[in-house]
């Protein structure tokens, strides 16, 4: 049998999973929201502020979006021994989760579109996207993103991880500024803590894209948590046991 | 094709640092055109054996290769028909997407997708379940989608591992007619199973593995060598069983019943001779299959 090799065989069904899941879910939520604002805005005659609301709203919404958009992954399929039938099959782990994921990204960047036209055909007015939002929105699925795909490498709560850790960066955070304003030295193992971690408080839909240091240290950061988790399906054999 | 040599694999417990050897220095050779089957009793290391053929494990030690090269990087480049012990596929699946989806990550071209997954349904009397999804399927039938889903795209490496686990007797004779048509000199054949009758109907070689060893294998050639058997004998006409075959006993409360232990040779000597006295065969069986004979001798049970 001629067989057919391309290595997007599989994007169509891959594509059709993230449609009908995070997709509809981010379609239905962007919806029910620009419904809620549209009834709760009737009458008013000041027009509707697209361009400050999308960036709020995704700062809300950025993490727990990626957690479902990219969630679930290889560490699910090894969970549920799907990885089985999947990698019985003439293609490599690496790919097959590193096209899921970027499937997943595109569904993330889909919730301000979907958040923009739906405002706008509510209210008119200015679409309030725009390609700083986006590239804000890209980068916090390449951080956030990244470490689930790295963690879907080791556990099938691979989202549990991540929030844990985005949790923890937010806290570390949230303590060094205040110390920073009441002028008193970190402990340490803070400060290292706050290094080490993935620099998830420098991602910001309100403030905009990170600038020089902050920037390169969030690209640098999220690249390298993809290439550790493509290299790990590479090298790491996806079963545990005979059976598992 | 494929070559495992001196290869090992241990488990050791996180907390307990207990190891288990699931599999100590195992070597054998296999090659296209032949069905071979991998026999022994549960936690043997039939699974562990085949979870390293697939890449899935690696192992501590020796060198597993297929056609010379790692498995895993063989698997990816060319793919295997592989059924798995547990059948597990996404349980909302319905039954024709599963076959399109693996007919397509098998590479079967686009345009035939379709065709071959209807085909592959149809051979495997799965159209009938069509609107089902694969959570509501009984255990036969979830088990001929998984053998479905392995045999939908034409690999030179089939590998079922319990492949009639739950299969009714109707359709354990089906799969023994599907396993008989996927035999073809450029592919390997291999069945791991309990079922010792299906192994010895189905495989030129088996492979039985006890506490992670290969402990023998059984050939037809070497079953033809091996000296004495144990058989069931029906006689009917005034002959002298126990005169013609000096391991003759009768079976008490059976008439003309007799259990005899000798060769195949030794016993169809002997046989000539009663025909030729005027004895009237009615039934001529082993006590056990030969390859059940194998076994027990192999795991000492």
């Amino acid at each position: 049998m001629t067989r057919n090799r391309s290595p997007l065989r599989y994007l169509p069904a891959h594509s059709v999973d993230v449609a009908s899941g995070p997709l509809v879910l981010f379609a239905a939520v962007s919806g029910m929201l620009c419904f809620v604002l549209w009834r709760m805005a009737r009458g008013e005659a000041t027009p509707f502020d697209a361009a400050g609301f999308i960036p709020q709203v995704m700062s809300v919404v950025l993490t727990v979006s990626v957690l479902v958009a990219s969630g679930g992954g290889a560490g699910g399929d090894v969970a549920n021994g799907f990885y089985r039938a999947w990698f019985s099959k003439p293609i490599a782990p690496w790919w097959f989760y590193l096209q899921r994921w970027l499937l997943g990204g595109l569904a993330v960047l889909c919730i301000p579109l979907l958040l923009g036209l739906g405002l706008k055909l509510v209210f008119g007015g200015a679409w309030g996207v725009t390609n700083e939002l986006m590239a804000v929105i890209a980068l916090g699925y390449l951080l956030v993103g990244g470490t689930v795909l790295l963690a879907s490498g080791f556990t099938a709560r691979d989202w549990l991880v991540t929030f844990l850790l985005s949790f923890a960066q937010a806290r570390i955070n949230d303590v060094m500024g205040i110390m920073e304003m009441t002028k008193q030295d970190p402990p340490a193992a803070l400060e290292w803590a706050h290094r080490l971690l993935p620099p998830f408080h420098l991602i910001s839909p309100i403030k905009g894209l990170p600038e020089g240091n902050d920037l390169v240290h969030v690209v640098a950061y999220g690249a390298g948590l993809v290439a550790v988790a493509l290299i790990l399906f590479v090298v790491k054999p996806l079963g545990s046991g005979g059976r598992a | 094709m494929i070559r495992f040599e001196g290869v090992s694999k241990s488990y050791t417990a996180l907390v307990s640092r207990k190891r288990v050897d699931a599999l100590a220095d195992f070597t054998l050779e296999m090659a296209r055109g032949e069905v071979v089957g991998i026999a022994g009793p549960n936690g043997a290391g039939k699974s562990t054996m085949i979870s390293l053929l697939m890449g899935f494990l690696a192992p501590t030690a020796g060198q597993i290769s297929i056609d010379g090269i790692a498995p895993r990087r063989w698997v990816e480049r060319n793919g295997v028909g592989y059924l798995t012990e547990l059948v597990n596929l996404p349980p909302r699946w319905k039954v024709p997407t599963t076959m399109r989806r693996m007919a397509t990550l098998s590479g079967v071209p686009s345009s035939r997708v379709a065709a071959e997954a209807d085909g592959m349904m149809a051979r495997l009397g799965l159209e009938e379940h069509a609107a089902k999804r694969i959570k509501q399927l009984s255990k036969g039938n979830l088990q001929r989608v998984g053998l479905g889903q392995a045999l939908i795209g034409d690999f030179e490496l089939i590998v079922l591992d319990e492949p009639t686990h739950g299969l009714d007797p109707l359709w354990t004779q089906r799969f023994r007619e599907v396993v008989a048509e996927l035999r073809r000199p450029n592919r390997l054949v291999l069945i791991a199973s309990h079922n010792l009758d299906e192994l010895e109907m189905l495989a030129d070689r088996v492979a039985i593995l006890d506490h992670g060893r290969l402990q023998r294998v059984v050939t037809h050639a070497t079953e033809e060598r091996s000296e004495q058997h144990a058989w069931r004998l029906v006689l009917e006409g005034e002959v002298d069983v126990a005169a013609a075959i000096s391991g003759a006993s009768p079976v008490a409360g059976r008439a003309g019943t007799w259990r005899v232990v000798a060769s195949r040779r030794e016993l169809s000597a002997s046989l000539a001779r009663l025909l030729a006295d005027g004895a009237v065969l009615v039934e001529c069986v082993p006590e056990q299959g030969r390859l059940e004979s194998a076994f027990r001798e192999a795991v000492q049970r």
